[in-house]
């Protein structure tokens, strides 16, 4: 009978202590619910309860991996750092850190920090050399030579990463200089440079009107109008060049963009060369 | 043998106990839940809900969280998440009111977020569904809601007359109605008078402004063309006159339109602030 | 069975959009007022003129001429308003030569061909910033956005 009693009991305590839903067992549950239902942020609140109780390795990854699934990098580089030593998943951490600061856009620190050795992964090295060059592609940063460039990337991606290379290197930029200089000899030249064709036909017919205008009525000798549009036309002009030189400033905007654009999909299409996060 | 019974009683009752502490478990967590949901803290409260959810392997509490959840993202203005719960309620639901609670509320959300044809098709099914007039009468109330969002004054009073001749409602709309002003006309009468359309909107300088530019224009470039200066006469009439009278024309429709808009927001934030009924 | 089918299905956009809840969020109170849809309304394309006497004279020009001549600006923003800008932030001497060069362009009967992105009112985006020859300025925007 009083084996009964305390087997009940036993067996009380133990589904009480289960049904608890804020133990430390139960929050690690639901976190790994909300963990795969992509709720990263409330799954770090559970996982970080847990933590208080129990040191568990895969935990705190998955507790900076919620961090870097919502895009606060800084925070998760910080939480996978405190998994680099003595750790089963140590050169995942390493790597995962090093991906954090790549993402978090602050290209120095992830270049400076990768150069320190001791926090390098060694299952990963090359990974995290890739993401180093890679990194010179979206800064503006000196580029490094071509050689140690081209080599850290598969072979099949090469021709493509020299492409970039030599479009970062060697922009297809048209000169400012150049478009106000062409305008100024010729209204509108500047504006067909940078590739405005309609844009530099208008300047030049409007400053070819008012100056015929200008001319026109000096030769009539109506002084008041030609001294009008020939304050009008050498607006007009002095418009044109500073237009020219505007216009080769936006056509440089829009090369980068669609330069930092291209990149940007490329690496994002084949995962920046990284392996698939199985956490 | 009498031993091993009561053994299996002892064993039974503590189950028993196990079972009734686990629901009374569930059960203070759904209070904490709608705590947290009655203060505001929208965001805590899914969560709690979400746990509760987890946990309740009998679903017992599944319809009212899910329906909780979707009030909560609802109160946060994320009408896809509450419409998203709401259905999943609505597909949980032990009886009919529970289903045509949840069917209002994704009207209600459709409503909020702009989608009202949406929300008029789901009316629309649910009328073939539900038959009682207490149904109808939501069913009709919310249908008005759905028509006044999209500024249909007319059938939104419609709406409203088909639960109560009277229903402050219809009054409401009606009085939106009246104080419209026509475009149409606004527009037509500015062809004949420049200026007029924008004097009977309101815009009383804006139209003799409008009127004095279109005359002086007028005059100017028939007195070109009397003095047989017909470069000049074109010069007026194309620059200057057509651009007025081109000008009066656009004016009249887009302020009678802007004045609609107005009469609309003004009633529709009254109604936002000040009605005492159920709203989206 | 097919409440079953249902339900997944309604948990794929779940799982999908889960990003609304990955900031902390509050209660939003939406506004029951309907969105003017004019794109052309003069009344409501109210522009910042800045303050000063060339802001004034706009308005004066606004007032008696502009604002009753119809929407005729094919820019956002409009010419004059463009004007008064292009002076209050580059100074009176590159803010004509701006101002100069916006004109031509407006004159440019092709000007469509010219990969201007559209405003979200309809009208081609052309700011100010990005003739001020300063490159950090200058904003290259996607059509159905720009600006205020």
């Amino acid at each position: 009978m009083p084996m009964f009693i305390t087997y009940g009991d036993i067996l009380c305590q133990d589904s009480l202590k289960e049904l608890d839903l804020f133990s430390y067992k139960s929050r690690l549950k639901f976190g790994n619910h909300l963990y795969l239902e992509k709720d990263y942020l409330r799954a770090s609140y559970e996982f970080r309860e847990y933590l208080k109780y129990e040191d568990n390795d895969t935990i705190r990854f998955k507790f900076a991996n919620c961090f870097y699934n919502i895009g606060r990098y800084l925070e998760a580089a910080d939480n996978f750092k405190s998994i680099f030593y003595n750790s089963t998943i140590q050169d995942e951490s390493r790597l995962a850190y090093y991906k954090s600061l790549f993402f978090s856009g602050d290209f120095n620190l992830f270049r400076n920090s990768s150069r320190n050795e001791i926090y390098l992964p060694e299952k990963y090295l090359s990974e995290v050399n890739r993401l180093y060059f890679t990194s010179f592609l979206m800064d503006n940063s000196v580029l490094p030579d071509t050689a140690n460039f081209i080599s850290a990337f598969p072979d099949s991606n090469k021709n493509d990463i020299r492409n970039f290379y030599i479009q970062k290197k060697f922009p297809q930029y048209k000169s400012p200089t150049t478009a106000a200089l062409l305008s100024s000899v010729i209204p509108g030249l500047g504006k067909i440079y940078v590739g405005n064709i309609t844009d530099g036909l208008t300047s030049f017919l409007v400053t070819g009107v008012l100056t015929f205008l200008a001319i026109d009525n000096f030769n009539h000798k109506h002084s008041f109008r030609g001294w009008l549009f020939t304050g009008l036309g050498a607006f007009f002009y002095a418009g044109n060049i500073y237009g020219s030189a505007a216009a080769a400033q936006i056509f440089n905007a829009g090369v980068k963009f669609n330069f930092d654009n291209n990149v940007k999909l490329y690496f994002e299409k084949r995962n920046y060369f990284l392996p698939e996060n199985n956490l | 043998m009498m031993i091993k019974l009561l053994g299996k009683l002892i064993l039974f009752f503590f189950v028993s106990l196990v079972s009734v502490q686990a629901q009374y478990q569930l059960s203070s967590q759904f209070d904490y839940a709608n705590t947290l949901f009655k203060t505001g803290n929208y965001f805590d409260a899914i969560t709690e809900y979400k746990r509760l959810i987890f946990f309740d392997s009998t679903k017992t509490f599944f319809y009212r969280s899910s329906f909780q959840i979707g009030k909560c993202y609802k109160a946060g203005a994320k009408f896809d998440e509450a419409i998203k719960y709401f259905s999943i309620s609505e597909l949980n639901a032990s009886d009919d009111f529970e289903r045509f609670d949840s069917k209002i509320e994704i009207v209600r959300c459709n409503i909020l977020r702009g989608t009202t044809s949406r929300a008029h098709q789901l009316l629309n099914e649910m009328e073939l569904t539900y038959s009682g007039n207490d149904s109808k009468d939501s069913i009709n109330y919310w249908r008005g809601w759905a028509y006044m969002f999209e500024d249909d004054w007319t059938s939104a009073a419609a709406s409203f007359a088909k639960i109560n001749p009277n229903h402050e409602l219809k009054l409401i709309c009606n009085r939106v109605e009246k104080d419209k002003v026509s475009v149409t006309f606004a527009t037509v009468i500015s062809y004949i008078l420049p200026g007029a359309g924008q004097i009977y909107t309101g815009n009383f300088l804006s139209g003799l402004l409008s009127l004095g530019w279109n005359v002086l224009s007028a005059y100017l470039t028939i007195n070109a063309f009397n003095a047989e200066r017909i470069f000049d006469g074109i010069a007026i009439l194309t620059l200057i006159w057509q651009r007025f009278y081109r000008g009066n024309i656009q004016n009249a429709a887009e302020f009678a339109e802007s004045k609609n808009i107005d009469i609309a927001n003004s009633a529709l934030i009254n109604l936002q602030k000040q009605f005492r009924g159920a709203k989206p | 069975m097919i409440k079953s089918i249902i339900f997944c299905l309604l948990l794929v956009p779940t799982l999908s959009k889960a990003q609304t809840d990955w900031v902390k969020w509050d209660a939003v109170e939406v506004s029951y007022k309907i969105s003017n849809a004019s794109s052309k309304n003069i009344i409501t394309q109210k522009q910042n003129t800045g303050s000063g006497i060339i802001s004034f004279l706009r308005n004066i020009y606004g007032f008696f001429i502009s604002e009753l001549d119809g929407d005729n600006c094919p820019f956002y923003p409009s010419c004059s308003h463009f004007f008064v800008q292009a002076i209050s932030e580059s100074g009176m001497i590159k803010g004509p030569l701006m101002f100069a060069d916006r004109f031509i362009r407006d004159l440019n009967f092709f000007k469509g061909k010219n990969s201007y992105p559209i405003h979200r009112i309809g009208k081609f985006y052309d700011p100010v910033s990005n003739y001020t020859l300063n490159e950090q300025m200058i904003e290259i925007a996607l059509s159905g956005n720009g600006g205020d």
